[in-house]
């Protein structure tokens, strides 16, 4: 990968000082970083700084009485932080526990089944029959629907007494005696689970499909004269190739569903009720409807040192799979 | 073999069976555009007398064609610049290894960790005071959002023309530098050229997701610059019950990203495959 240094070899070899490593450094990638200037300007100035501003706001006593001395509303240090984590007595506090709970349950079961059954439908297409291709093609378009169009078509679904999937459960295959509710109560998280996981499928059985397409045929046949039966030979050669992949998806796949807001939102209003009520849609709700922006950006950092976390132990649990792939 | 041929057989058939599973909600919502409200409110669907009505009523009802219009504007524009912006840095992390180069790669991808609301009431605050202290107004006009477009989905952007950049062989600029051509002359005449596939794939990948976003445009717009999912939550909240509306609607957005998906999915599965099987 090292660049072809257009600069002469020195006939003598010193060890250069720093300041002509920096110097040949520059010259030799010039162009480089003429490419990355403009992004790197740009996403400063649209990721960073705003960023840094927002960690700044989770130290204010931003509401709707201080909003109009914005970045010089009163400075309560840790105050915000402590109302939301520990204040028994503040009704934020309950609801944020509350999200934690929803978002952890979510995450967990939206990412290990898009998981698991993405990897059953990969190994189920990585074969060949007829129309496979078309299959294979077919197959992503729920990846393509937007997921505002993903939640006004659930929720319309969803609908207790005339909606399609209480017709077909209980009108046509007489799976349940009643219509259960979907859209308030304790099924409202499901309401919002399995449209995600919908969504999410194509994308996992692609790169899933990807992976397994690369397998050698030869491993499979050697383990086959083996006498190795089929679930040995996916225990034992698939799922430790596919664990590089695996180890990606799972990493992206917890940080998109932690920061899930429009599926809940669009189905279930600005509030989806105690039941499928997500960090997301919690801190969109108190700080731009009830306008209580410290608390938000409070709660906005606790999910991005959440997410460091998540990557550090991902890191730490993953190193040594990705090292031989990548 | 005839134990194995029925085997075959039974794997084919869940095969369909699932492809059928996962287009049955798209194909509802299709059908159901074209059913009448009352039809589907009471659940006696007639899909042998299918209408347009809804597409017509909604047209009318809801000021779909500015929504429309406002989402094709800020999405192209912004799928656009985030190309360019990808195009550039994508080579320049393919092929060189400068200093900075790892911490670059790593800050690129480290935004994705970021959550939106992190930013937002930053972005917002900072388009309020744009517009009253300079002459550039970004609240609640289509600049503000394009900005704000390009710069989310440029990172991802930048991987995917990585991935591209790598499978573009290295001599094509070899041979062009040896032939006198300029550094940036190369990347401009040989490379580029070379990796259109890659730069219409990330173009409709940015898209997309452009396409999808209403976290940020629900908040900063107010009357001029709201894109599609605004329309689609204003309508809720103004025609709850209406759903054949509602799902035209829903067929009407959707249309234009599938259509935009399966013309240029030979190049877009690869890209998103090629990034992310090699990682």
């Amino acid at each position: 990968m090292s660049h072809v240094a257009t600069t002469p070899e020195l006939p003598v070899r010193i060890a250069p000082t720093r300041r002509v490593r920096l110097a040949d450094n520059w010259r030799r990638n010039r162009f480089a970083y003429a490419l990355i200037t403009p992004t790197v300007l740009f996403m400063v100035a649209v990721h960073l700084v705003p960023t840094g501003a927002g960690l700044y706001l989770g130290f204010l006593r931003l509401n709707t009485f201080t909003f109009s001395e914005l970045f010089h509303a009163p400075w309560v240090g840790l105050q915000n932080y402590r109302d939301v984590l520990f204040d028994e007595l503040n009704p934020l506090h309950a609801g944020f526990t509350n999200a934690v709970k929803n978002t952890v349950f979510y995450t967990v079961v939206t990412v290990g089944a898009t998981l698991a059954i993405g990897m059953a439908i990969a190994v189920l297409l990585n074969r060949q029959f007829p129309f496979v291709r078309t299959v294979r093609t077919l197959m992503i378009a729920p990846w393509v629907v937007p997921s505002f169009v993903v939640a006004i078509l659930w929720q319309f679904m969803w609908v207790s007494d005339s909606g399609i999937i209480n017709k077909i459960l209980v009108d046509w295959a007489h799976v349940l005696d009643e219509k259960p509710v979907w859209l308030l109560g304790p099924n409202s998280m499901w309401a919002i689970v399995i449209p995600s996981i919908w969504r999410a499928l194509p994308f996992t059985i692609l790169i899933f499909l990807a992976g397994l397409q690369a397998v050698p045929d030869e491993l499979y046949e050697a383990a086959s004269i083996d006498g190795a039966n089929a679930w040995r030979r996916f225990r034992h050669i698939t799922l430790p190739l596919m664990k590089p992949l695996i180890a990606i998806q799972l990493l992206f796949g917890v940080i998109y569903s932690v920061y899930q807001f429009a599926i809940p939102y669009v189905m279930m209003g600005s509030n989806p009720g105690p039941h499928a009520d997500l960090l997301m849609t919690l801190v969109v709700r108190q700080a731009f409807t009830n306008n209580l922006f410290g608390y938000g950006a409070a709660i906005s950092s606790l999910l991005m040192l959440a997410m460091l976390g998540w990557v550090a132990v991902w890191y730490i649990s993953f190193r040594r799979s990705l090292e031989p792939a990548t | 073999m005839t134990k194995r041929r029925s085997i075959e057989w039974s794997l084919n058939a869940l095969a369909y069976l699932v492809v059928a599973l996962m287009l049955a909600p798209i194909a509802w919502l299709v059908l159901s555009s074209l059913q009448t409200s009352s039809q589907l409110s009471t659940g006696t669907y007639d899909f042998s007398q299918p209408t347009l009505d809804s597409f017509r009523t909604m047209w009318s009802a809801v000021d779909f064609q500015r929504y429309f219009l406002n989402s094709v504007i800020i999405c192209t524009a912004a799928a656009l610049l985030a190309t360019t912006f990808a195009a550039s840095a994508g080579y320049a992390l393919a092929r060189y290894r400068f200093r900075g180069s790892g911490a670059f790669g790593l800050t690129v991808i480290g935004t994705q960790l970021i959550p939106g609301t992190m930013f937002l009431l930053p972005i917002f605050l900072g388009f309020i005071w744009f517009g009253r202290n300079t002459p550039f107004r970004l609240f609640d006009t289509h600049l503000g959002l394009i900005l704000v477009y390009t710069a989310f989905f440029t990172p991802v952007s930048i991987y995917l023309m990585r991935a591209y950049f790598q499978g573009v062989p290295r001599e094509l600029e070899e041979a062009a530098l040896v032939d006198g051509c300029t550094r940036f002359g190369a990347f401009w005449r040989i490379i580029l050229p070379n990796a259109a596939p890659g730069l219409l794939a990330t173009f409709v990948y940015a898209f997309l997701f452009a396409w999808d976003e209403l976290l940020f445009v629900s908040s900063l717009t107010q009357e001029n610059a709201e894109t599609i999912p605004v329309g689609i939550r204003t309508f809720i909240s103004n025609y709850q019950q209406r759903y054949d509306q509602l799902m035209a609607a829903g067929v009407l957005s959707t249309l234009p990203v599938m259509i935009a998906f399966f013309a240029t999915q030979r190049w877009l599965v690869r890209g998103l495959t090629a990034g992310a099987v090699k990682g």
